[in-house]
């Protein structure tokens, strides 16, 4: 990857009705990068996205283009383009007119128009759709308008705002594919916002997660599973058991009246942590084999794996195992040590990462509704 | 039940359309007749177009709606655009809110209350003519914004609002957004807000008359102030133009974007906003080129006006090749002007019309300006002369005074040392009857109005001031200086009468008459004259009291300058008087009006007494010749004292409503209603609180 910034914000806040949406923001984003900002509704994902636009002037802070400021720099003036959520196609014109909006303002010659829709629109798999109404194309079909219109100015930067959001499943992974492929070729760095963990993880170079206007972490896909930073990015990238820990010494940890070999270091001594332990790494042994153990509540099939809750130290486990064990069985759990990943006690401790309802899953559903401004 | 609901749908649709069918029907009649249709004819349309005053009435009317629905489109729609892009909705939902009242607000208010501020304005910046075309123009813009707010704003609402983002996006300045991207989404909306504001400013008869200055009249007035005589066929004529224009814009209208919303869903192709488009820059041209030929018609080179403030349909105006009163005063004094000052003067008559005196009062004491000459009638012009409006004239610069004959120099409104008006015309009631059904025993006096014999066919004025003027010529009641007592014997005549009263009228007396539906009725000379015209069996005479003395109202018109009127415009205003005393057009004037002349200019022609033919002797009848001196010193009206003025209104109004049990039942009816109506609502009330009693408070309020 090119180590070369293109945009950058610091310390940018906003708020808008008196509502802190965007809390002292720092980011650097880096050329040819492909960089997602993930985040539940209302975590302040698309209100960066529109500063970065020129749609929305953080109220402080800097924002940097190539090292300029640009923070009162119109939206026209940058050379950076958005797809819009729900495409804002114009309806007046058509597939090739809506394409060759960009261009035809600054003047450019017929000729090369031509030969710039065409490509663009070899791009995007759209060849003979030129003179189609674009109210009467499938979503799929006005997305990808869409992007060949963001993308035949040469944007250093596309803005996509949950690009995929109303498209159907199959059709979402299509376009991810394609999304990334296009990114590949032209090398123009995308900064990418949704709120689906599975589409930021497969797409991303690098994942930044938000919560109540704040960055979480930063960090490559990998990274952000493997190494949360706190117990919101722990619960909100796959499926974790966040359990309340004390530091006994380096490598050693001490949870649900255990004490555990582990392979993070550097906490103060006794020092309260989050522990993490991802369901995939928990091992189901017999009783007198395990380090813990308890009684299974309830198991669920899942196609891959079975899904077993088991309450241990009144605390509810989540554990993906691929064995059959039957509910009210008495199990024993085994855990590797590098599978224990430690983390300091931050404001969202103790809000995540118990099983014991399903709230996590409505939160989900409602992170479907519209993201309002 | 298919059935049912295509007969009633066909029903409404009758209901709204037949009077509608009937004017366009009326309008291809070749006679002038409203009872019966006696052939097909352009004429009609021929006589619209031959019509000078009409046309140019058309043609205010045109520009006015041109410009006022241009204007009120292009801020209209700024506005809608700032509103939408509001950013509190509390302050947008109030502006919304206030951009609706003047909708609601009845015209009445939003016209008086334009025209106060003008005056008021007018004042401040010392103009001395403040209405005119600018304000009746600014009124207009004024009302019509709203209507384009309410009709673009919908759009706005349905437009996506990241299309102007995406625009910016894509390098748009916000002018380029607005009018490359925002503008087509909007545009049906804009054309259907500038359609309405265009019929909304043709129809506009309220506002317009209220904030209208002098010299210039729209059509809807025009129309309206024809009342003095009659309407004319050409005005069927004319109405069912209009009727025809506003119906191909509304089509337009609905061609080009419907406003519900339900149709809007689905997605509106490309091919039929190019369509759109088109409609949308036809429209445009066709406006552009009317507003460009009206323009060049305006221009001008010096120009002397002469603003002359007259009733409706009182002079001659050269329609159906007739004499026109006013060109031929612009051509001579055009000339006059020219040969004296040594170069090209231009004269232009601005010539506007009112229907009461006492519109004319209102405009003259308001202090709005603007008028040369005026044409009020008898006991106005004294009351004017009293409150000092009017100004004295230099008879030296109308010399054919002389011509006015001796009776009519001084009457009894204008008989102090100065001469403040000129007699214009004078007119006096008769009785009209028809000889088929009344026997020529019954004429001569006012009691025929009271004869039972002819109960049911009796016509009484629908004018609280002639009306007891008829019972008081014929109980010898001075009319003048009646007491309380004489007033009240007044009323019980008139409460004598009302059961053989078929109606009271005033200018439908026309068409009972001729169409004998009623028989007997009072009227003006000149007016039965010309409804003896159309039913040979009416016939007129002048009622005497039981002294056997002609005892009947007379009234005169006279030509009368207001005070305001600057020293060199009195010189113009008075050549105008001059000229309207001069032979031809005091002919083809008395020709028009068919009243009586007060100039032996005209009652000495021999053309004239020719034209008149057996009428001469109507209008002239020798006998009231020898008493238009009694006429007019014993029973023209004069202005009433306040306290008598409104006890005349108080027993009109006690005749009007007394024992009349059909008015009664209708209170009783709307009465029954509204309570059927409040009944209903608390009906329903209770029935949703008791229903909610069982739940209300059992469920618990979180969720």
């Amino acid at each position: 990857m090119n180590e070369k910034k293109i945009i950058e914000l610091k310390g940018v806040s906003k708020s808008f009705d008196g509502e802190l949406i965007l809390d002292n923001i720092d980011l650097k984003i880096y050329e040819k990068e492909f960089m997602t900002l993930l985040g539940p509704s209302g975590c302040g994902k698309t209100t960066t996205l529109r500063i970065i636009a020129g749609f929305v002037t953080p109220d402080c802070g800097e924002l940097l283009f190539d090292g300029e400021k640009i923070n009162d720099v119109p939206p026209y003036k940058r050379s950076v383009n958005t797809v819009f959520q729900k495409y804002a196609l114009f309806p007046h014109l058509n597939v090739y007119e809506n394409i060759a909006f960009a261009l035809r303002l600054k003047k450019t010659p017929e000729e090369e128009i031509y030969e710039r829709v065409e490509e663009m629109l070899t791009m995007v798999n759209l060849r003979g759709f030129e003179k189609r109404d674009v109210n009467l194309l499938s979503g799929g079909q006005q997305q990808r308008v869409a992007i060949a219109r963001a993308l035949i100015n040469k944007p250093r930067v596309l803005l996509l705002d949950e690009p995929l959001g109303a498209l159907d499943l199959k059709l979402r992974k299509d376009m991810q594919n394609e999304l990334k492929n296009i990114q590949r070729k032209t090398g123009i760095t995308f900064i990418y916002v949704t709120h689906d963990q599975e589409e930021a993880l497969s797409m991303s170079d690098t994942v930044v997660v938000m919560a109540n206007g704040k960055i979480q972490q930063i960090g490559s896909p990998t990274d952000i599973y493997n190494e949360p930073e706190n117990a919101f990015v722990a619960d909100f990238i796959g499926e974790s058991n966040i359990i309340d820990g004390v530091m006994l010494d380096d490598f050693k940890v001490r949870f649900s009246g255990h004490e555990f070999v582990c392979l993070d270091k550097g906490f103060g001594k006794s020092e309260p942590v989050d522990v993490v332990v991802r369901p995939e790494d928990v091992d189901v042994v017999p009783v007198e084999k395990g380090m813990l153990s308890g009684i299974v509540d309830s198991v669920t099939f899942k196609g891959v794996h079975y899904e077993i809750i088991v309450t241990i130290n009144k605390f509810k486990w989540m554990i993906q195992s691929t064995d059959y064990v039957a509910p009210g069985q008495k199990i024993g759990i085994y855990v590797e040590p590098d599978a224990i990943h430690i983390m300091k006690k931050s404001e969202f401790s103790g809000m995540f990462g118990d099983y014991s309802s399903f709230s996590d899953e409505l939160e989900h559903l409602s992170d479907v509704t519209e993201e309002e401004e | 039940m298919k059935k049912s609901n295509k007969i009633y749908t066909a029903l409404i649709f009758v209901f709204l359309y037949l009077p509608i069918a009937v004017l366009i029907l009326f309008s291809f009649n070749s006679s002038n007749s409203t009872n019966s249709f006696a052939g097909f004819s352009l004429k009609w349309y021929k006589e619209l177009f031959s019509d000078g005053a009409t046309l140019l009435a058309l043609r205010n009317t045109l520009l006015l709606a041109i410009l006022s629905s241009v204007i009120a489109t292009v801020i209209g729609t700024l506005a809608a655009y700032g509103i939408h892009h509001m950013k509190n909705k509390h302050i947008k939902n109030t502006v919304l809110t206030v951009n609706n009242i003047p909708m609601m607000n009845p015209e009445i208010v939003v016209g008086i209350s334009m025209m106060l501020l003008f005056v008021f304005v007018g004042r401040l910046i010392n103009s001395s003519t403040t209405l005119g075309f600018g304000t009746v123009l600014i009124a207009h813009v004024t009302f019509n914004i709203p209507y384009v707010v309410l009709s673009v704003m919908p759009k706005f609402k349905q437009m996506d609002r990241h299309l102007p983002e995406a625009a910016l996006d894509l390098g748009c300045t916000p002018f380029q957004s607005f009018y490359k991207v925002e503008m087509p989404q909007i545009i049906s909306g804009i054309i259907s807000g500038f359609i309405m504001a265009f019929t909304l400013s043709i129809d506009d008869f309220i506002i317009s008359y209220f904030t209208i200055g002098s010299g210039f009249e729209t059509l809807p007035i025009r129309i309206y102030s024809m009342t003095k005589k009659r309407v004319t066929p050409d005005m069927y004529a004319l109405s069912a133009l209009i009727f025809l224009s506003i119906l191909i814009l509304l089509l337009i209208s609905n061609f080009t974007g419907n406003s519900s919303g339900v149709k809007e869903k689905k997605p509106v192709t490309l091919k039929q906003k190019k369509r759109r488009r088109i409609v949308f820059a036809a429209t445009f041209a066709l406006i552009a080129i009317i507003t460009g030929a009206v323009l060049i018609s305006t221009a001008t080179t010096e120009t002397v006006v002469v603003n002359v403030y007259n009733w409706g349909e009182y002079i001659s105006d050269g329609s159906d090749g007739s004499f026109d009163s006013n060109k031929a005063f612009e051509d001579y004094y055009s000339k006059v002007l020219s040969e004296e000052r040594g170069h090209k003067v231009k004269v232009q008559v601005n010539y506007t019309t009112y229907t009461s005196n006492e519109d004319l009062y209102a405009k003259i004491k308001s202090g709005v300006g603007g008028y040369d000459v005026i044409v009020p009638s008898d006991y106005m012009v004294e009351r004017l002369i009293n409150e000092g409006l009017v100004q004295p004239l230099d008879l030296n610069n109308i010399p054919n005074y002389k011509y006015i004959k001796d009776d009519f120099k001084k009457p009894f409104y204008d008989n102090g040392e100065e001469t403040y008006s000129v007699m214009y015309t004078y007119g006096i009631v008769g009785i009209i009857y028809n000889t088929e059904y009344v026997d020529e025993e019954d004429i001569g006096g006012w009691d025929l109005l009271w004869n039972e014999k002819y109960s049911g066919h009796i016509l009484q004025f629908n004018n609280a001031r002639d009306a007891f003027g008829s019972a008081m010529y014929k109980e010898g009641i001075n009319v003048n200086t009646a007491t309380e007592v004489e007033w009240r014997n007044a009323l019980n005549e008139l409460k004598k009468q009302k059961p053989l009263v078929q109606s009271y009228v005033m200018d439908e007396v026309y068409n009972k008459l001729e169409s004998e539906e009623a028989w007997i009725g009072a009227y003006y000379a000149g007016d039965a004259l010309s409804m003896i015209y159309n039913n040979e069996n009416l016939a007129f005479y002048y009622p005497k009291n039981s002294d056997g003395e002609f005892a009947t109202n007379i009234f005169a018109d006279a030509m009368c300058i207001p005070t305001g009127v600057s020293e060199e415009n009195k010189k113009h205003a008075e050549a105008y008087i001059n000229f309207m005393l001069s032979e031809e057009p005091a002919i083809a004037n008395a020709e028009y009006i068919y009243y009586g002349c007060p100039n032996t200019l005209v009652t000495e022609n021999p053309d004239y007494i020719e034209y008149l033919g057996e009428d001469y002797d109507v209008i002239y009848d020798s006998d009231i010749e020898d008493n238009i001196d009694t006429l007019f010193s014993e029973y023209a009206y004069r202005n009433l004292p306040t306290d008598k003025l409104a006890l005349l209104n108080r027993l009109w109004e006690e005749l009007k409503v007394d024992s009349s049990s059909f008015n009664g039942g209708i209170y009783i009816v709307s009465g029954v209603i509204a309570l059927g109506i409040v009944g209903f609502i608390v009906f329903c009330y209770v029935r949703k609180v008791r229903r909610r009693r069982l739940y209300w408070n059992t469920t618990p309020k979180t969720k």
